[in-house]
C-alpha cells in the first residue's frame, strides 16, 4: 500500500534523510522510532508529497507521489506533526473544512464527521471554538481531521506529543481500529513503550538513516536477552578488567555501562565486584527497543 | 469554481464576519479620515465663492473653538470669512441677508460633550443662498460626526488634534502619527473588546433653523480616496492571512489534499472578491446618501472598485509573501500602506499635490485605479475613455501576480519559513 524506496532527502549539507527504503501493507502498523531531529517528519513529509525528495521513488495504492499526486493523495490521510486547525472555528466546522477538502461532502460528510468525532469522545464539544480545547482535544481533532475521508493509508508524524493519557488512550485505540479497517498506517514517535504496544514492524532511525527494522520479534533477537546495567559512582581506581565476562558499552570514570543476562538476579554479585566505587545509582533497563538503540548508537533515544 | 475552492472561501468569509472589527475598521477609519482631511487638509486653489459667516460662541471652550475654527480652516477656508459676533447682532444680519451662515453654540457645549450629554449646535442658514450655506452645513455635520467618533473611540487622539487645532499646524507627519495611533486605537479596541459592544450615539445635535437645499458635495473629493484607503486596508490584511495561514498549519496540510494549493489560491480569490464586493457596497451606499454619487454610475464604480480591490491586493500579496517570515511581511506591508495612501491620493486628492508627486501617485497601482474612476466620478468623462488602460495594465499586473503568487504560496506552505 505504502512504498519508499531509497528515499534521500538532503537540505544542503544536511542529509534529513538516507536511503530509506519500507513497506507498509494494509492492516499493519509500522512504527518509525528514532530522537528528535532523526528525520523521522521528513520521511512522513516527503511520503505525503509535501516535501520533493532529492531521490528515491514514493508510491501510494501504486500512485506515484510525485507525478501522479492527485491519485497518490485521495488515498492519504496525514496527521501532521503541528496542528492544522483554524482555532477561531468550532470543532465540527473545521471537520466540516476538512471533509470538503477531501472532497466530502453534504449528508455523507455529516455522518462521518459524527462517527469521526464519536470516535474521538469530542462529540460533546463539536459546537466549541478550538481555542478553547485542551492540548489533548485538540491533537484528537487533529486526528480526526484525517480520517474523515477513510483513507487507506494514514501516516501519523507524533500525533501523542503532549497528550494526557485520556487522550493517548482515545487516539491509539483510533489507530487500532483503523488498523482493523484494513489501513496501512505509519506511526512515528520517540516513545518506546508506544511504538513497541502499537507497531506490527518497525524501523529505528537515527540521523536519517534506518539502522534496524523489523518485525518486534525480530528486533528482539538482535536486542539479544541482555539486559543494560548502569551504574553512577566512581571507578577511576578500578580496571575494566573486572567486566571481563560481561559486554561492556560504555566506560567512564563516572558512568559504566554493560549487557548482562538476567540481570536481576546477579545484581548483588555485580555490586559486590564496586564495592568501592562509591556507587550512587544502579539501574537495568531490560532488553526493549531503548536499549537497543542505545546499543547500536550509543546514544539514549530521549536526550 | 469547484467544492474545495468554494469551501475555502466559505470558511475564509465565515471567518471575517466573526473578527467583524476587522471589517469595521476598514470601513470606519477612511471615512473618519476623509471627515477630518477634508476640513484640515490646505484645500484647492480655483477660484471659489466668498461667502461670510457669523459665529456666536457662547461657551469659549477649546471644543467650541475647534468646531468653530474648522470653518475657517482648511479648505472651507477660502471660501468664508468668519465672524464673531454677540447673539444679537447676529440675529439682525442674518435677518438682513448679509451673511451666509449663523452657526451659535450655547454655553457648557464642551462640559455637555465630554459628560455626554446631547448638546447642540444651531446652525442658521441664509434662504437666498444655496452653495455657501450647504457647505457650512456639510463642513459642521461632519464635525459633529467626527467629533461623535472621536470622543467615542479616542480620547488620546482627541487631545492631539486639538492641540493640532490649537497650534494651527496640520503637517504629514502628525497626520500619519494620527492614522497610524487611530489604526492601533481600533486594533486595540478589536482585541480587548469581544465580543465587541460600542454602540455610538449621538450626543451633538446639529440643529438646523431653516429647512435646506441640496446639500453641496465638495467632499466628494476627498471620498473616492478614501474609499481606495478602505481596499488598501482590507488588502493589507487579506496580504497577511496567508503567513496566519501558514502559522496555524492549514497550508502545509492543505497542500497534501488531492487539490492542493491551487484550489485554495483560487478559493481565498474569491474570498477577496466577497469583501471587496462587501466593502464597496457600503463606502457606495454611503456615497450615494452623503456625497451624492450618481446612483447611474453605481455598477460601473462597485465592480471598478472590487476590481481594484484585487489588484491592490495581488500587489500587496506579491511583497508580503517575498519575505523571508512573517514579521518582516508585516512590516513591509504596512510600511508600504502609507507611501501607497499618500501618494495615491487616499489622505490629500490628486488635486492638492504637487504635480510632482500627483504624477508619480498615478504609477502605482492606487494610485493610477482611483484617478480613473475620479476622472468618472468627479469629472464626467466617459468611462470608456478613462478606464480602458487602466484596467488593461490593472488585469495584466493582476494576471501576471496571481501565477507568481500561487507559486509563492506553493513554496511557502513547504519551506520551513514562520
Ligand atoms: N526545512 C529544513 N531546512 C533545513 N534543515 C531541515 C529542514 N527541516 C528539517 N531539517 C533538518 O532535518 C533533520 C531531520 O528533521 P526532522 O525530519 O524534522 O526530524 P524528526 O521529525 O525525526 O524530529 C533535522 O536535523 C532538521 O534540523
Ligand atoms: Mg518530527
Amino acid at each position: 500500500m505504502i512504498k519508499i524506496q531509497s528515499l534521500t532527502k538532503r537540505y544542503g549539507e544536511l542529509i534529513a534523510a538516507d536511503d530509506i527504503s519500507f513497506e507498509v501493507n494494509p492492516g499493519e502498523i509500522f512504527g518509525l522510532l528514532g530522537p528528535n531531529g532523526a528525520g523521522k517528519s521528513t520521511t512522513i513529509n516527503c511520503l505525503s508529497g509535501l516535501l520533493k525528495p532529492t531521490s528515491g521513488d514514493i508510491s501510494i495504492n501504486g500512485h506515484a507521489v510525485i507525478g501522479d499526486g492527485v491519485a497518490a493523495k485521495k488515498h492519504l490521510g496525514l496527521v501532521p506533526q503541528d496542528l492544522a486547525l483554524y482555532e477561531d472555528l468550532s470543532g465540527r466546522e473545521n471537520l466540516n473544512f476538512w471533509g470538503q477538502a477531501y472532497g466530502l461532502s453534504g449528508p455523507a460528510l455529516n455522518k462521518r464527521i459524527d462517527q469521526v468525532l464519536a470516535q474521538v469522545g469530542l462529540t460533546d464539544r463539536q459546537k466549541d471554538r478550538v481555542e478553547t480545547y485542551s492540548g489533548g482535544m485538540k491533537r484528537r481533532l487533529n486526528f480526526a481531521c484525517a480520517i474523515l475521508h477513510q483513507p487507506k493509508a494514514l501516516l501519523l508524524d507524533e500525533p501523542t506529543v503532549g497528550v494526557d493519557p485520556q487522550s493517548r488512550v482515545h487516539l491509539l485505540n483510533s489507530v487500532r481500529t483503523l488498523k482493523e479497517q484494513g489501513a496501512a498506517v505509519i506511526y512515528t514517535s520517540h516513545y518506546m513503550e508506544e511504538v513497541e504496544q502499537l507497531c506490527d514492524r518497525i524501523a529505528i532511525i537515527d540521523k536519517g538513516a534506518i539502522i534496524a527494522q523489523g518485525s518486534i520479534a525480530t528486533l528482539r533477537k538482535q536486542m539479544g536477552e541482555k539486559d543494560l546495567i548502569e551504574l553512577k559512582g566512581n571507578f577511576s581506581s578500578i580496571d575494566v578488567e573486572v567486566l571481563k565476562e560481561y559486554d561492556v558499552q560504555e566506560w567512564k570514570d563516572n558512568q559504566v555501562q554493560f549487557w548482562c543476562e538476567h540481570a536481576a538476579s546477579k545484581l548483588s554479585e555485580i555490586l559486590q565486584l564496586f564495592k568501592d566505587c562509591d556507587i550512587k545509582e544502579t539501574s537495568v533497563k531490560q532488553a526493549n527497543l531503548e536499549s537497543l538503540f542505545i546499543k547500536l548508537t550509543g546514544r539514549a533515544l530521549r536526550d | 469554481m469547484n467544492r474545495t475552492t468554494m469551501t475555502i472561501a466559505r470558511h475564509a468569509v465565515l471567518r471575517t464576519w466573526r473578527e467583524k472589527w476587522g471589517l469595521i475598521s476598514w470601513l470606519v477609519i477612511p471615512m473618519m479620515l476623509v471627515f477630518l482631511m477634508s476640513l484640515m487638509s490646505g484645500g484647492g486653489s480655483s477660484p471659489k465663492p466668498h461667502g461670510k459667516v457669523l459665529v456666536t460662541d457662547l461657551d469659549q471652550s477649546v471644543l467650541s473653538q475647534f468646531l468653530i475654527g474648522s470653518i475657517g480652516q482648511g479648505p472651507t477656508a477660502e471660501f468664508f470669512t468668519v465672524k464673531a459676533v454677540s447673539k444679537s447682532e447676529g440675529q439682525r444680519l442674518m435677518d438682513a441677508g448679509e451673511a451666509s451662515a449663523w452657526l451659535m453654540i450655547e454655553k457648557n457645549f464642551m462640559d455637555d460633550y465630554l459628560n455626554k450629554k446631547p448638546t447642540i449646535i444651531r446652525l442658521r442658514k441664509n434662504p437666498a443662498q444655496t452653495v455657501l450655506p450647504n457647505m457650512v452645513e456639510t463642513g459642521m455635520e461632519v464635525m459633529v460626526d467626527a467629533a461623535d467618533y472621536l470622543q467615542m473611540l479616542f480620547a488620546d487622539e482627541l487631545q492631539r488634534i486639538n492641540k493640532m487645532v490649537i497650534s494651527g499646524k496640520y503637517d504629514d507627519a502628525d497626520l500619519v502619527a494620527l492614522t497610524l495611533a487611530i489604526k492601533r486605537a481600533i486594533d486595540d479596541i478589536e482585541s480587548t473588546l469581544t465580543p465587541p459592544q460600542i454602540k455610538l450615539e449621538k450626543y451633538i445635535n446639529l440643529v438646523e433653523e431653516n429647512q435646506n437645499k441640496p446639500r453641496f458635495n465638495f467632499a466628494l473629493l476627498m471620498f473616492p480616496g478614501a474609499v481606495f484607503m478602505s481596499l488598501l486596508f482590507a488588502a493589507m490584511s487579506m496580504s497577511m492571512a496567508f503567513w496566519d495561514d501558514k502559522a496555524n498549519g492549514i497550508l502545509p496540510r492543505l497542500a497534501v489534499t488531492p487539490h492542493g494549493l491551487r484550489d485554495y489560491f483560487i478559493g481565498k480569490t474569491a474570498h477577496a472578491k466577497a469583501m471587496f464586493l462587501i466593502t464597496s457596497l457600503i463606502l457606495m451606499a454611503i456615497g450615494v446618501w452623503y456625497f451624492e454619487v450618481d446612483v447611474t454610475l453605481l455598477p460601473l464604480l462597485i465592480i471598478w472598485l472590487v476590481f481594484s480591490g484585487v489588484v491592490i491586493w495581488q500587489v500587496l500579496l506579491f511583497f508580503s509573501l517575498l519575505m523571508p517570515s512573517r514579521k518582516s511581511a508585516n512590516i513591509v506591508v504596512n510600511a508600504a500602506m502609507l507611501p501607497l495612501a499618500m501618494l495615491g491620493g487616499s489622505f490629500f486628492p490628486a488635486e492638492t499635490m504637487a504635480e510632482g508627486l500627483a504624477k508619480l501617485g498615478s504609477f502605482l497601482p492606487n494610485g493610477m485605479l482611483l484617478k480613473a474612476i475620479k476622472d468618472v466620478m468627479v469629472r464626467g468623462e466617459p468611462w470608456q475613455n478613462a478606464l480602458l488602460w487602466p484596467f488593461i495594465i490593472g488585469l495584466l499586473v493582476a494576471m501576471i501576480l496571481w501565477f507568481i503568487n500561487l507559486r509563492m504560496v506553493n513554496r511557502l506552505a513547504r519551506e520551513a519559513r514562520s
